[in-house]
């Protein structure tokens, strides 16, 4: 027995053989190691109750199987001689004589201790996982990817570096990476989502008829997040239900390590339709509402737009009345009448201009986006309130910045918020009676770039609530709605702005601050 | 008079201004037109003209104003004959103080204008 044992000490596997009663016969070196137990002290005892073998079904039954047919092999639990407990791969053979009596049983064992305990990490992550895929409130797709990665890994090789771009001028391809993409798992809320009845119904089908064309773009990111290895990409856009309506979604692509791994794509779909109608909605009563407000404020200056008016009327008439004169004449100077029909047509014409001015002021309609100087806009709202400015008595200060960038927006909605911070101005001073009205118009920039203009008056300054000013229905005046101001914050803001009022000495300033165009 | 008479203008309106000229001389006056107050005054019509019409509410001074001004100017008093859009009772009161010769509302009928015209050249 000597030779076989050192042999035994090299193994690096526990060789432990015992007999018929189960008492230890041999223990190699690997064994003391594993099992904490000296050669010496573990040889004559019985293995399984020293270690405290345990398997699910009774050690007895084991023994048994290993007597019927010669060998057993399996795992077993056991508790070393510190008390730690190890999982074992064990074998074990039966050695029999010549006459087929039990001689020994020879047993080696490998410890898999630590490989056990990945492998129930990983299922009772995976069992909570498909919980949570199956459970949640939000649709969830898993998508087999493998197709779309052999599509897209030979591009590098042919040297396009640009990913994204490639995509966009690709749309061929990319609806061919659409199709190569296959839906592996869908959860009851996608199936809800989309319409299908049960999972058969969209299992094994390529994803290609759930992007509609417009939405390409939003797919083309999903993959460039992919393949550069971005771990989350949100991105809102719309998809197809299996019945081809459309649905407004959040789309959420997720890509661990692990699923990448398993070439699968992980994709969370929330249905947003309800949120987008209540912010078109929301946008339709805040059109609405400025439009309410446009026109009263309109009628605020409706003295003062039929005085404009009026002014090209009453030369009309005195033009058609002299006129009349030179052709009652004896000698009627042609040419005076004609100068004076000349100057009655162009009057009619400028009282022509004012009333569609004013008539595309009440319109309403839709926000335009074009490049607008805030300079021009400013020159817009002077000539529009010139006679204004002079029946109360309010002279103007220009200090407008020359060069200045060019603001994106609506130009009817931005004139009207400056008209409604110099008539508030204008207002404001009159009430007050004060002396010597000044508006001022200041346009500049920030070193942030974006533009500023300043609207500053000498009146009696901000009412004492200042932080009230910008809120619905708020007003220190004795006529008016109040609804000037936080019409302007809208407007302003819905162009990427801000508005602040401030009381300076002397008086009150209005800063409305605006992105440029880039 | 010898000369055509020269009737004054001030108006700020560039519509008004020259239809009102032109009725002047629809009429066989001359008219000399006037953006403001102070133009009128620092011009040499002040010594030549035989009436004068002018706006009420002007870039400078008001008409009422220039009114009130020109009372001792002249040996002779310039016939002033103002023209307003505003309604307010009180510009009556003040027109009288300045010693107006008319004073019309807009929209005015050019007949009512005429004959007031006529009336302050034969004064």
């Amino acid at each position: 027995m000597a030779p076989q044992t050192d042999i035994l000490d090299l193994i690096h596997e526990s060789v432990v053989t015992r007999d018929a009663g189960g008492r230890v016969l041999s223990w190699n070196a690997v064994s003391e190691e594993l099992y904490g137990w000296p050669r010496l002290d573990a040889l004559g005892r019985n293995l399984h109750d020293l270690l405290k073998s345990r398997h699910d079904a009774p050690v007895e039954e084991l023994e048994a199987r290993l007597l019927a047919e010669g060998r057993w092999e399996g795992e077993i639990v056991r508790t070393t001689a510190s008390g730690q407990e190890r999982v074992l791969d064990v074998r074990w053979s039966a050695e029999r004589d010549v006459d087929g009596a039990l001689v020994r049983i020879i047993e080696t064992a490998r410890d898999i201790t630590r490989r056990k305990a990945a492998e129930d990490a990983l299922r009772i992550s995976e069992y909570r996982y498909r919980n949570m895929f199956q459970a949640m409130a939000v649709a969830f797709w898993e998508v087999d990817f493998t197709g779309v990665g052999a599509m897209l890994i030979p591009l590098r090789d042919q040297g396009v570096t640009d990913l994204g771009a490639y995509l966009h001028a690709h749309r061929d391809f990319v609806r061919a990476t659409m199709e190569q993409a296959i839906v592996a798992d869908v959860n009851a809320k996608a199936l809800e989502l989309f319409g299908a009845t049960d999972a058969a119904g969209m299992i094994g089908q390529n994803t290609a008829r759930f992007w509609p064309r417009d939405s390409e773009p939003a797919y083309i990111d999903a993959l460039v997040a992919t393949m550069t290895r971005e771990p989350h990409l949100v991105t809102e856009t719309q998809l197809l239900r299996l019945d081809g309506s459309p649905i407004e979604v959040l789309f959420t692509v997720s890509l661990s390590q692990e699923n990448r791994r398993r070439g699968v794509l992980l994709i969370g779909v929330v249905d947003i339709s309800a949120r987008k109608q209540a912010e078109g909605a929301l946008q339709r009563l805040q059109a609405e509402f400025a439009h309410a407000a446009r026109v009263s404020m309109l009628g605020e200056l409706t003295a003062s737009i039929a005085h404009e008016v009026n002014q090209p009327l009453a030369a009309i008439t005195t033009s058609g009345e002299a006129s009349l004169r030179w052709l009652a004449n004896d000698e009627p100077d042609l040419d005076e009448v004609r100068g004076l029909a000349g100057r009655m047509v162009a009057d009619a014409r400028r009282a022509a201009s004012i009333i569609a001015r004013v008539r595309a002021m009440a319109e309403r309609r839709e926000p335009e986006r074009i490049a607008l100087s805030l300079n021009m806009l400013v020159e817009d709202v002077r000539t529009f309130l010139a006679h204004e400015l002079r029946a109360q008595d309010v002279g103007i200060e220009l200090n407008l910045q020359p060069d200045l960038a060019m603001v994106s927006g609506d130009r009817t909605q931005l004139q009207q918020v400056i008209v409604n911070l110099a008539v508030n101005a204008v207002q404001a001073m009159a009430e007050a009676g004060v002396p010597d009205r000044t508006l001022r118009f200041t346009t500049g920039a920030l070193p942030d770039g974006r533009l500023t203009l300043a609207v500053e008056d000498n009146g009696p300054g901000l009412p004492p609530e200042p932080g009230r000013l910008f809120d619905s229905f708020f007003t220190t005046k004795a006529s008016g709605m109040g609804m000037g101001l936080p019409i302007c914050r809208t407007i302003v803001e819905a162009h990427g702005g801000e508005i602040a009022g401030e009381t300076i000495a002397g008086g009150a300033r209005f800063v409305v601050t605006l992105p440029a165009t880039s | 008079m010898p000369a055509k008479p020269l009737i004054a203008i001030v108006e700020d309106d560039d519509s008004l201004r020259p239809a009102l000229i032109g009725l002047m001389r629809s009429l066989g006056y001359d008219g000399a037109g006037f953006v403001s107050a102070e133009d009128f005054l620092a011009a040499d019509a002040l010594g030549t003209a035989d009436c004068l019409v002018t706006d009420l509410q002007l870039p400078g001074i008001s008409g009422l104003d220039l009114a009130a001004r020109l009372g001792g100017e002249r040996e002779r008093p310039l016939p002033v004959i103002l023209v307003t859009a505003r309604t307010e009772k009180s510009i009556d009161e003040r027109g009288e103080a300045a010693g107006l010769f008319c004073l019309l509302r807009k929209p005015f009928e050019a007949d009512d204008l005429i004959s007031c015209i006529r009336r302050a050249l034969d004064s």
